[in-house]
């Protein structure tokens, strides 16, 4: 895991860091240097969007709560402005709230803020390589919006219609405390597949416009027209 | 009054085949029916006990229309109507000397319409005054003493005149003379058996009048009753009317009531179509033409129109109305298979025969002339009276069935109302704590786990707070387990294990020790519905001491993690959670605690202290001695869970 350091530069991959805390922000500003990274900590949104002005960086990490408004909405500017960039939520607890909230705007992975410097590089490259981390409770959180309730448990709003039941099945795997090998030979399927599905399961529960979200609402009979 | 459940596996089958089930049925009915009317035909066939035949007197000189001859009794007379002048016997009977003590009679057995009898020129019998003995449809005796005066010993003359008023031909049985004591037995057991037996019979029909009547005025949607009342009250008003002999607007109604008998075979008759599940037509009311007209006829004419008229409407129409009925009836018993059809169906075939044995009669094919389709109406009478408490008692039972299944069914209900009660009750707590927990998690997001974020990321920057950071970082553990386990799982605690696995990933990883991770049974543990979060609190702190442990006291390199459902003795499934390290073991002191570490020796109190909480069985098993090879075998923590998780805290000590 420390090996990142020693891999030839290719070309530098950039990351947005948007934190309000500053002992935090140093924190996982060091952790990322040290990978690597080309790091642009910001300590507000709009510090934040003045750093996303100068070009589309290869990641944005973002807090939720800022002093200056919800990193929802840079989420959703970034994921409009610049597709390939890829967005993680930083989550103190990984709690389904925040991750929940940014995974529907577009963010495709969460970090959490006291996770070791060699985790945090870790999970940013592997997010960078296309594998998007997902907890066992926001897999949890998924799959249990999947099933019928009569009224939706609370939380954010998520549509899980999209689904296919084998992802379903993965999710189901995750939250049960399964590897990806394991759930992988459970399921017959490619090992190196799985984390492939989890991205695509994100994708899905992504709502990408307002339009596209009050439509959504209306289908799941959350909004009476 | 339709018993449609008894019929309804019938219906279900195709017309063929219940006509093929039915068959035997038939036959079998019929055959019963046979063997009634058999019966029947047998018992009219019994002539009743006669007085001694030395006292009969059978030959007579007959003058009818100024035409005499000799003529046995019994005799036919050819008149329907002889008031004036009516067919006269006469004949002689002997008297033997030293007979003057004993009171002689005269005993007429049968007679229509009236007799009036003289002995020695002097009158001392006139039928027509005893109202009873008026109605040719009762078999009427007549029996009287012969005062001593009149008696002579040797030969005494009798004559006798035969009054006929129709509406059949005139009629004359054996007469008898003879010594009072000898005649009276014969005589009383007419009187009982066609007078007294139909009084009986008759209040026996009014009885019954007045219960159907209360039970059609209490039931009004079921006319079958009502019209039976109607029929019965008809029944006893004919019964107890007797005939007029004068020409009056009373004497009319009577006639018209007395002659009813075509009415009250028509109501019968539309009874038993109603109870067979026939509706109402209009067309129904032929069946009282024959009654109306009758009735009309009675009214408008005179005594005589009405009697012809009852010969040709009335006697048909009970003929008609029996054989309908008998066809309705089978057919209904046949169908439904119940008591009260059979009876009425038995009851119809004993007054078909009778009715068909008083027309032979009528038309003087049998030798004598005793009416039995009156009396054997009594058998519907019966019929009618046991079929009604039959039904009566069967509609108690289902009335008791019903009640008993009513109260099952409410209970059944209500035990689905308190499950889905407590389902609800359940499944709002759920919702409310699921509430909690989301406002629990914002304010802990937003003050404490943020200040421990900033400690953490504060101990790192300088060298000394290593020991402020690893606090740090094990309160943001702790806190992200407590708000874990407030959620609902449904059960699964393989949900919660998830959870428990990535912590202990995390933690585990700065200290290169692997996890091994291995769910043996597919489905990994039982899932248990009655699981609250502080069970799951407990068993992840515990499983969390136990890597603890691991981590701080044993020096391991793998702490392996095995779960699986295992069936115990009791045949019921049981969760079991393995934590195993290849660490350095400890020596286990013989209270079950560890000996040595007084740190160690409370860690293990607590794991134990979780587990009885939980109701869950903890085993420990651990080796300080290291193997010849150097390698040690390390410390095992086994938990059992229970197959029912208890509802309240089991340790409570």
């Amino acid at each position: 895991m420390n090996s990142l350091n020693d891999e030839p530069k290719v070309e530098a991959i950039t990351v947005v860091l948007l934190e309000d805390d500053a002992p935090t922000l140093w924190r996982l500003q060091d952790a990322l240097t040290k990978a690597g990274y080309q790091v642009r900590a910001a300590g507000t949104l709009a510090e934040a969007r003045a750093c996303l002005a100068q070009g589309a960086p290869k990641v944005l990490l973002t807090d939720l709560q800022l002093p200056d408004g919800h990193g929802v909405d840079l989420i959703r500017e970034t994921r409009q402005r610049f597709p390939d960039t890829e967005i993680m939520v930083i989550s103190i607890l990984g709690d389904e709230e925040s991750v929940i909230s940014a995974i529907t705007v577009g963010a495709t992975g969460y970090l959490l803020k006291d996770a070791f410097p060699t985790d945090i590089a870790a999970t940013v490259r592997d997010l960078v390589a296309g594998h998007s981390p997902i907890s066992a409770s926001i897999a949890r959180f998924i799959v249990r919006r999947t099933q019928n309730t009569p009224e939706p448990p609370p939380g954010p709003v998520l549509n899980t219609a999209r689904l296919t039941p084998r992802e379903i099945d993965i999710l189901w795997g995750i939250a049960k405390g399964f590897s990806y090998a394991e759930i992988a030979s459970h399921l017959g399927l490619s090992r190196q597949t799985v984390p492939g599905h989890i991205k695509n399961i994100y994708r899905k529960l992504e709502v990408h416009t307002r339009g596209e979200a009050v439509f959504e609402a209306v289908q799941q009979g959350l909004i009476k027209l | 009054m339709n018993d449609h459940d008894e019929d309804a596996t019938a219906e279900q089958l195709p017309a063929r085949e219940r006509r093929r089930l039915q068959m035997p049925r038939l036959v079998q009915y019929l055959l019963l029916q046979a063997v009634i009317a058999a019966a029947c035909v047998l018992a009219l066939l019994q002539s009743l006990p006669n007085p001694p035949a030395q006292y009969q007197v059978t030959a007579f000189n007959l003058t009818e229309a100024g035409v005499e001859r000799a003529v046995t009794l019994p005799y036919f007379s050819p008149l329907r109507n002889a008031m004036n002048d009516p067919p006269r016997f006469t004949g002689r009977f002997v008297r033997p000397a030293g007979e003057a003590a004993r009171a002689w009679s005269v005993f007429l057995p049968r007679f229509t319409n009236g007799v009036e009898v003289t002995v020695n020129d002097v009158v001392i019998l006139d039928s027509r005054r005893d109202p009873a003995a008026n109605r040719p449809d009762r078999n009427t005796p007549a029996i009287a003493v012969i005062p001593a005066s009149l008696l002579r010993d040797g030969d005494n003359a009798i004559a006798i005149r035969l009054f006929i008023w129709g509406p059949i031909t005139g009629f004359l049985d054996r007469i008898w003379v003879g010594p009072d004591e000898l005649l009276r037995p014969s005589y009383d057991q007419r009187t009982l058996i066609f007078v007294t037996l139909p009084v009986v019979f008759s209040s026996w029909q009014a009885i019954l009048a007045v219960i159907l009547g209360i039970m059609w005025v209490m039931r009004r949607h079921e006319p079958a009753y009502g019209v039976l009342a109607a029929a019965m009250a008809v029944g006893v008003g004919q019964a107890f009317l007797q005939t007029p002999m004068g020409e009056t607007p009373f004497s009319k109604l009577n006639v018209i009531l007395i002659s009813s008998a075509p009415l009250e075979s028509a109501l019968v008759l539309t009874f038993a179509l109603l109870f067979s599940g026939w509706k109402w037509q209009r067309y129904g009311w032929i069946l009282f033409i024959p009654g109306i007209a009758l009735a009309l006829g009675g009214l408008f004419g005179n005594q005589a129109l009405s009697r012809t008229l009852f010969l040709v409407l009335a006697v048909p129409m009970v003929g008609i109305s029996l054989v309908i009925m008998a066809v309705v009836t089978a057919r209904s018993a046949l169908k439904r298979q119940n008591v009260a059809s059979f009876l009425l169906g038995c009851a119809v075939t004993i007054m078909l025969t009778c009715w068909i044995a008083d027309l032979l009669s009528v038309f003087q094919m049998t030798p004598n002339r005793i009416f039995t389709a009156r009396l054997s109406y009594s058998v519907m009478l019966v019929a009618i009276g046991a079929g009604l408490t039959w039904r009566f008692a069967r509609a108690l039972n289902q009335v008791d069935g019903f009640a008993g299944r009513l109260v099952t069914q409410v209970r059944e209900a209500e035990e689905k109302l308190k499950a889905s009660f407590a389902r609800e009750e359940e499944r709002a707590r759920a919702a409310a704590l699921a509430r909690e927990r989301t406002r629990l998690m914002r304010d802990l997001h937003d003050g404490l786990g943020g200040q421990l974020v900033s400690i953490v990321a504060l101990s790192e920057r300088g060298n000394a707070g290593a020991g402020i950071g690893d606090a740090a970082r094990a309160a943001l553990k702790d806190l992200r387990l407590v708000i874990d386990s407030m959620d609902d799982i449904g059960g699964d605690l393989m949900l919660a294990l998830g959870s428990w696995r990535e912590r202990a990933m995390a933690q585990l990883r700065p200290h290169d020790i692997a996890l091994d991770w291995r769910a043996v049974t597919p489905q990994g543990l039982p899932v248990h519905p009655e699981l609250r979060p502080w069970h799951v609190i407990q068993i992840v702190r515990l499983l969390d001491e136990a890597v603890t442990n691991a981590v701080k006291h044993a020096d391991a390199r793998r702490i392996t993690v095995r779960i699986e459902t295992l069936a115990g003795a009791d045949g019921l499934d049981r969760g079991c959670i393995t934590v195993e390290d290849d660490g350095k073991g400890f020596e286990i002191a013989a209270d079950g605690a560890a000996a040595g570490a007084i740190k160690a020796a409370r860690g293990l109190r607590n794991m134990r202290s979780r587990a009885a909480r939980c109701g869950a069985e903890l085993e420990l098993s651990s080796c300080a001695q290291a193997t010849p090879q150097g390698t040690y075998q390390g410390t095992r923590v086994r938990l059992t869970l229970p197959h029912r998780f208890p509802d309240s805290d089991g340790a409570a000590g």
